[in-house]
Order: structure tokens, then sequence, then C-alpha cells
């Protein structure tokens, strides 16, 4: 019977040990015996550092259940813009296209191509795993990166909706347009109009995913101090504006603080408890080692 | 010869309606060609914003749809050369003054 993976999303706050969180939860669950991938889309990439070996696009088996990939923005921005210059090659000729190659070049440093690559990198994770694995390990980048990522189908489809209802205004005229000249009714095939459905199609689709909790879980990773505590909440609540939820807190490096504050500002999410290790949490004998002692000392279960 | 003169200035009826027809849907064109090309401005306005530093939707919705964008690119470059005077074509149009 084929399955449908779970998406775990790990953000928070830069160094507050969203890296080694997922590392963890991965490890844990691969040791369970879910087939698991853990996939870092933070270009600050961890986790080759974290399994101590070169991690690559293409995933690296570390155990029977367990696979590792680094996600290489640059290649899907690359990719993606490739994509757009053949388009534009074909669709125009050579004088309305003049220098727009070259244009079309300077886009891969603009703002809004970078979260739109890992939306697309997220995609073919999922076109490619869902049905074969457990679950799906996503190490975030830190807060602003992730929050536009989470954005991106929410914004796009106010735009596109608004596109949508526009097009159809000139579409309706240009019909009357052809009523009147030809006396008949001719039906025409508009690309644009067929381009925003189907974006709107898309963005729809991953909305779904992102809201559904059958599908993905979102997990705040934080520590105890108060910086951490305030980016939280506001990452909590930009999640809320796109109808996101929070499934629970991994609180990294805890030292027995009370956490009465974090269960008043964030309330109703469980709090995992990842205490502070001495030794650094590198190599999959160290994380084994951690979690062993994790589930010796308080039945942990991540 | 009644019949006639009736045949005949029936005749002339329908042919003013015709005329007014003819011109009454040459006016409706050419003010919803008009409208269209208005409409083509402002959508081409609202996608490609970034290129004349207007906000403008996230990028790659800019990029998907700019290779199919011809037409709309046309347009507003026509409009940028009556910018200066958008009333005095709306007038003309609407056939005031």
């Amino acid at each position: 019977m084929e399955t449908n993976a779970l998406n775990l999303f790990f953000l928070g706050k830069g160094g507050v040990g969203k890296s080694t969180s997922s590392a963890l939860q991965a490890v844990t669950l691969a040791k369970q015996g879910y087939k698991v991938l853990l996939a870092s889309m933070d270009p600050a990439h961890n986790q080759a550092d974290i399994f101590e070996r070169p991690l690559f696009e293409e995933p690296t088996r570390l155990s029977d259940q367990l696979l590792v990939k680094e996600v290489d923005i640059n290649l899907w921005v690359k990719k993606y813009l490739n994509n757009v210059e053949r388009q534009i090659s074909t669709s125009y000729n050579y004088l309305t296209a003049l220098n727009l190659q070259d244009y079309i070049k300077v886009i891969k440093y603009s703002p809004g191509i970078e979260e739109y690559a890992l939306l697309l990198a997220f995609n073919a994770i999922e076109e490619a795993y869902n049905q074969k694995l457990d679950y799906i390990i996503f190490d975030m980048p830190p807060t602003a990166l992730t929050l536009k990522f989470f954005g991106l189908p929410w914004l796009s489809l106010i735009w596109l909706e608004k596109l949508l209802e526009l097009r159809r205004e000139i579409l309706k005229r240009r019909e009357i347009i052809t009523r009147v000249q030809l006396g008949k009714k001719e039906i025409e095939t508009d690309k644009i109009l067929n381009k925003i459905n189907n974006q709107i199609e898309d963005y729809k689709r991953i909305k779904k995913i992102f809201s559904n909790t059958d599908q993905t879980h979102i997990y705040l990773v934080m520590n105890p101090d108060k910086l951490s505590l305030s980016e939280s909440i506001l990452i909590s609540n930009r999640l809320k504006e796109y109808d996101l939820t929070l499934k629970q807190i991994f609180l990294n490096k805890y030292n027995g603080e009370d956490t009465g504050h974090i269960e008043k500002e964030l309330p109703g999410l469980t709090i995992t408890k990842l205490p502070f290790s001495s030794r650094p949490i590198i190599g999959l004998k160290n994380i084994e080692a951690f979690l062993a002692e994790m589930n010796s000392e308080n039945n942990g279960q991540l | 010869m009644i019949f006639k003169i009736f045949k005949s200035v029936w005749g002339n009826i329908i042919g003013a309606f015709k005329a007014y027809n003819a011109s009454a849907r040459g006016r409706l064109v050419d003010v919803t060609v008009w409208e269209v090309s208005e409409l083509e401005n402002i959508f081409g306005l609202l996608v490609l914003g970034s290129f004349v530093g207007l906000p403008s939707p996230p990028m790659q919705i800019t990029l998907d749809l700019l290779p199919d964008m011809e037409r709309e690119l046309i347009v507003m470059l026509e409009k940028v050369d009556t910018a200066s005077t958008a009333l005095s074509e709306m007038f003309s149009n609407f056939d005031v003054g």
C-alpha cells in the first residue's frame, strides 16, 4: 500500500539548534524503523558538519532507513531561470527580446528568487519521496527566509487572484469586439489566463499541504533565553497570518529552567526539552549517545 | 406607383438603420478597443511593475507570464507616448468637445 510521508519542518531563530534538533528527530524516527529523509534547506548547510561527511543535492544513505540531502538553492535558481530564458527566446522574436537575455541573468541576484527556489526544491522532494517514505524532515533556514517561504503561496495567491480577475475583464471585452466585428463568438485561448490558472492551482495545492496537519507538522526550535522567545512569538504570529499553526516546541540547550513563561506566551504547544550537552552533538555516534542518554534520563521521546 | 414609393422609402429607412447600426458598432468597437488597451496597460504595469520601480507580484509570477506578454509590452510602450495627454485621449475616445 502506498503511504504519504509526513513533512516535518524545523524552524526558529538563527543558531538555536534547528539542524541539531532535526538531525536528532531524523535519527530517532529512523531508529524506530521509519523511512526518513532529512533535507537541509538552509543555505548555510550544517548537516554535513553534524554527520561529518559531505552531503549533496542527491541524497546520501546514512543507514537503511535514513537519507540525508542538502538542497542546492543555486542549482534550483539556475534551473528555473534557464527555463524562463528558454521560454522567452521561443516566445519573442529577436527584436523584442534584444538584451532581455542579459536582464534575465541579473535576476538571479534579485530578492524573492531564493524562497521560490526553496519552494521548487520542496515540490521536487514531495513529488519524489512522498509515496516512498514515512517522514520528510526539513531543516529550515533562519526566520526571515523561512517566513518568506511559507508566505509565498499565500502572497502569490492574492496577486494571482487579482490578476485573474483583470485578465477575465480583458478577455470579456476582446470577445465583445470579435462578436461585433465578425458577428460570431470566437472562443479565444489565452496563454496568460491558462498560466495564471495553473499557478493558482499549484499554490493552492502547496498551501493545502502546509496547512493540513495530516501532511505537515511545523516544529519551532528555541532556546530558553528572552531573545529566542520573542522571535518565536513573532514566528508563531506570522504563521497564523498564513493560516499555519505550530505543532510543538523543541526547547534546545535546556538547563532545567522554569518554562512557565514560554507556556504562557505560546500556549497549547507541547514542549520537548533537549538538555544542554557539554560535548558537541556531532557525528552519528554522538547523536545516538545523546539520544540514549535522553531516553534513560526521562523516557525521552522526541 | 404607391408601392414603388413605399419600397423606396422603406429601403431608405432600412439603409439609414444599417448605417446607424454600422456606425454604432464602429463606435462600440472603438471605445471597447481603447478600454481593452487601458486594461492591458494596467495588467502590464501590475505584472511588470518591478521593471519600472512599481510594487509588483512575487518575481516568479512576473517571470512566468513575461514570455507571453509581448502584446502588453507593446501597449505599454504606446501608452508612454500619450501618458502626458491621457485626458485628451479619453475625451477624444468619448467624442467629447
